[in-house]
């Protein structure tokens, strides 16, 4: 991705003007970013990781629509920021898949924002998070996004990306979210399919935010903990 | 219009037009099934029709406001209405139900329900995209089973197979739309297609609106399947109470994941395993739900087969299935093979289940099978088999074989048959309406029964029927009752406004109560609270009325609670203040609304009683246990579960109790019709004008 080019309104990008400004050495701090010469943006890591287990979950949707009802106060499975993938006619355990953002090291999607809508926050444990009064809705983070389906979504209402803040901004969560809060789907989801960790996943392996989270009442109910 | 679309879809298969209805319009009737049969009062023009595969009848599939939000056990729901087939003397004006993530995704869509009416030339199936409605050729689906048929048609949508899918533009842009998720499309089969009384809606592998013969219906219209793709939302009112609400709901009422309680007792408390008649084929299995679902009652497994099938499908062959084979593991592979055939053929099994047994008994009778008087090739020598499964299902799904003649209806079938002497002996278990027992002998469950036969099909409500289920279940193995029957009865009571609260004699089905007018009462609070609560609001019947519950230290159920009852749900999405008190008077509207349609149809208070052997014969073999405990006093007051098998019902102390029951719904005790004043006090003045102008408002001069 060229971080230099203009955005798509054709106004020079913050990050083209800090880029162009500094030039040479750190310039600049971004919300918890730096970014370094050769446009090598480092961040913190985040604090902060939702794990899932995809043997377990009943495929309810229950965590999607949390999700787009504590953070917008509406109804939608598209506005969800898990999304769950069923398929009816697939066996267990390959009919169901979780896909959740991974708050990755270096995130992607952070690295290619042109102004720096997408970024980590300090105050709560560096999440990666899309600020929308800044986001210019060109979709860069969403194509950065290396992972099917996509962990970022697209508003066509407001015509912006959002991401998972595990529930940094949920006004209507009707409770503290956030990395040292609740996070909606962890806590709507039936059979705990979801976790919420402090430790970050080998980035290196694909499949690392998919735990065994079966114990043995999973057991007792008849049910494989392997 | 907080928790509304707004918008229902009229489909007119005729003209292949579409056209908005506003949702406004039925506002006062508040979704689901109240909704529809407010659509079906105004759409249909003859509501003199007694079977559903006229050309005239107008089937409405319906959501509701709690639809596609994680109101528990509710967001995922669908209600089908409209007139049925197959059922006799009369094919009443009728109900399905069925879950999964339809009605979530058409309110995602944009719609909150659909009308269809009138008859295409040739077969269609409907591709909806958000607004956007097309009437699609369907003659190359036609034929193919409803699991080929849904996912041709994610195809040709261009859904991808599988899951870890990208996702995907539902036109040409990402500004008009994109999902994750794969098409909700809801199909007929075989059945349907043949117009067969079995044919039933299914979407995905195993959500099916199976009673009513909607698959008749729409294989009469020509409509193969509707498919939805929604990408848009709706807005709730007050989304942190609703978000509390659920909460709570997990927290107090329903299992508890890291420790559940394996004998719980209700329905909701109950831990996550598929309701399966044999054992799961293997622990490699996952719970499935429906759609915002607190606790799934189904599965999906790793063997292959039986994946969301649970209950009425996976026993309609299994005590067949039991004398044949062995083996724990042999008995649940073909069992569920055969559930997996009835989802296929898109066919509801459940008249199934009691009419094997009676073919059974022709075929020992020497009376059905190969050059006999009901002539029938099918291998019944192989019954209990996985191929006789598919033969005989594949008749009667195609009308061959014996299939040509229960297409139109199983009492149909027996009167053609010459067998109306089982009815009278009881060796043909369909009391009510021309349909099966359920399981639930209406001489032993009285509100299961008596609720049928004032309606319109198999009642098909477990509000009560938990306790038939936690009592018995506890007998037959021994466990403590966890409830005495006095606890029992004043619990559930308590929940029991406006009718019959605290009234605890209400639950007492012994036999000095049973034709009384607690018990019409008891059976007017099922009723009107269903039509409301589970059919409109649509509430799961598998999860609530919570009644009791085990999980909270009172054993009080959510219910109407203050915390996690029905009302607080309704008016978190909505922005009502509804009380729990009236949504029942709501669900008394609808009742009364239907009440009204079948009165148009032909329905006398004459016509409204059992099959013969309810009356003359006493029962004796439960289909499930071999004892049937329900709560019932003593002379002397005292409660106790006592064995109410080895009665049958008195006709005339019936009749009488029909008599208390008509009066308390305000009807006419002689001829079972609604009285003006009735109607008029619920503003369904226009109803009575239209009963009236035919002759068949209660309270006047009358045949």
């Amino acid at each position: 991705m060229d971080e230099a080019r203009e955005s798509p309104t054709g106004e020079i990008t913050r990050r083209r003007f800090l880029m162009g400004a500094g030039g040479f050495a750190l310039v600049a701090a971004v919300g918890g970013a730096f970014i370094l010469p050769g446009k090598m943006l480092v961040m913190a890591d985040a604090e902060g990781f939702l794990l899932v287990d995809l043997k377990k979950c009943q495929g309810c949707g229950s965590c999607k629509m949390a999700c787009a009802l504590a953070h917008w106060g509406v109804a939608s499975y598209t506005l969800s920021r898990v999304q769950i993938q069923q398929d009816s006619f697939q066996n267990w355990p390959n009919d169901v898949f979780m896909a959740v953002c991974r708050q990755c090291k270096d995130a992607p999607c952070v690295q290619v924002c042109p102004v720096s809508a997408n970024r980590p926050d300090p105050k709560n444990g560096n999440v990666r998070i899309i600020d929308t009064h800044r986001c210019i809705g060109c979709r860069q983070c969403i194509e950065a996004c290396p992972y099917t389906p996509k962990r970022l979504q697209w508003d066509p209402m407001s015509r912006k990306a959002q991401k998972c803040d595990l529930c940094r901004d949920t006004p209507y969560l009707g409770e503290k979210g956030g990395p040292g809060g609740t996070q909606a789907c962890v806590k709507v989801c039936p059979v705990g399919a979801f976790k919420f960790s402090r430790e970050m996943p080998d980035q290196k392996v694909e499949d690392s935010y998919q735990v065994n989270l079966r114990g043995p009442a999973w057991a007792k109910l008849g049910m494989s903990v392997e | 219009m907080y928790g509304y679309a707004g918008k229902i879809l009229h489909l007119d298969m005729s003209s292949r037009k579409s056209a908005v209805i506003l949702t406004e319009h039925y506002r006062s009737w508040g979704g689901g099934h109240g909704m529809g049969s407010a659509l079906f009062w105004d759409f249909c023009k003859d509501k003199t029709i007694t079977d559903g595969r006229s050309p005239a009848n107008v089937v409405c599939i319906m959501t509701s406001p709690l639809c596609g939000t994680i109101v528990p056990s509710a967001g995922g729901r669908c209600e089908v209405v409209g007139v049925g087939v197959g059922l006799h003397p009369v094919s009443w004006f009728t109900r399905s139900n069925f879950g999964g993530r339809f009605s979530t995704t058409l309110k995602y869509a944009g719609w909150d329900g659909i009308v269809v009416t009138g008859k295409a030339d040739h077969p269609l199936w409907i591709d909806i995209r958000n607004d956007e409605v097309s009437f699609r050729d369907a003659r190359s689906l036609w034929g193919k089973d409803t699991w080929t048929t849904q996912q041709e048609i994610w195809r040709e949508v261009g859904a991808e197979q599988g899951t870890k899918k990208a996702w995907r533009e539902i036109r040409k842009h990402f500004d008009e739309g994109q999902t994750a998720d794969k098409p909700a499309v809801l199909a007929i089969g075989p059945a349907g297609e043949s117009l067969s009384c079995h044919g039933c809606l299914i979407h995905d592998a195993g959500n099916g609106a199976g009673q009513g013969g909607f698959g008749a219906v729409w294989g009469a219209k020509n409509l193969k399947a509707i498919s939805v793709t929604g990408t848009g939302l709706f807005s709730v009112a007050d989304p942190a109470a609703l978000l509390q609400a659920r909460f709570a709901t997990k927290e107090k009422y329903a299992t508890h994941t890291e420790n559940p309680d394996l004998r719980a007792w209700s329905f909701l408390a109950k831990p996550f395993r598929p309701v399966l008649f044999s054992a799961p084929p293997t622990k490699n299995r996952r719970p499935q739900a429906c759609q915002g679902c607190i606790t799934g009652c189904r599965a999906r497994y790793g063997v292959g087969y039986g994946n969301e099938s649970s209950c009425q499908e996976t026993s309609w062959y299994l005590s067949h299935v039991r004398r044949v084979f062995k083996t724990p593991a042999e008995i649940t592979e073909v069992n569920l093979k055969a559930a997996d055939i009835v989802q296929k053929y898109g066919f509801n099994s459940y008249p199934v289940m009691a009419g094997l047994h009676w073919l059974e008994h022709l075929h020992e009778e020497g009376i059905l099978g190969d050059g006999r008087a009901i002539p029938s090739s099918l291998p019944w020598e192989e019954l209990g088999t996985l191929d006789f499964a598919e033969k005989f299902i594949h008749a009667l799904a195609t009308r061959t074989d014996i299939g040509a003649d229960l297409a139109d209806g199983w009492l149909q079938a027996a009167l053609k048959w010459g067998r109306e002497e089982d009815l009278r002996t009881g060796a043909m278990h369909f009391p009510y309406w021309g349909s099966p027992e359920h399981g639930y002998d209406p001489r032993a469950e009285l509100e299961w029964g008596y609720g049928t036969i004032v309606g319109d099909r198999d009642l098909n409500s477990h509000c009560f029927n938990q306790i038939f289920w936690d009592v018995n279940i506890h007998f037959a193995f021994g466990m403590p009752m966890r409830l005495d029957a006095r606890e029992m009865v004043e619990t559930v009571a308590a929940k029991l406004s406006p009718y019959i609260k605290d009234r605890p004699e209400a639950l007492d089905f012994g036999n000095a109560n049973m034709y009384s007018e607690a018990v019409a009462q008891l059976v007017r609070w099922q009723l009107h609270y269903c039509r409301f609560w589970k059919q409109s609001a649509l509430f799961c019947d598998l999860r609530w009325p919570n009644l009791y519950n085990s999980n909270t230290p009172d054993f009080s159920g959510a219910t109407a609670s203050a915390d996690a009852g029905e009302q607080v749900f309704w008016n978190a999405v909505t922005g009502d203040r509804l009380s729990f008190e009236q949504g029942i008077e709501l669900g008394r509207r609808i009742w009364n609304l239907d009440n009204a349609i079948w009165v148009l149809q032909g329905r006398h208070r004459d016509m409204v009683r059992f099959a013969p052997y309810i009356y003359e014969n006493r029962f004796t073999k439960g289909e499930i246990l071999p004892f049937y405990f329900w709560p019932c006093r003593d002379k002397d007051g005292t409660w106790r579960y006592a064995d109410v098998m080895g009665r049958a019902i008195d006709f005339d102390k019936f009749e009488e109790w029909k008599t208390i029951f008509y009066r308390l719904e305000g009807w006419d005790t002689k001829t079972g019709w609604p009285l003006r004043n009735t109607l008029e006090k619920m503003e369904l003045d226009h109803v009575a004008d239209a009963l009236e102008a035919v002759g068949k408002l209660g309270g006047k001069p009358h045949e």
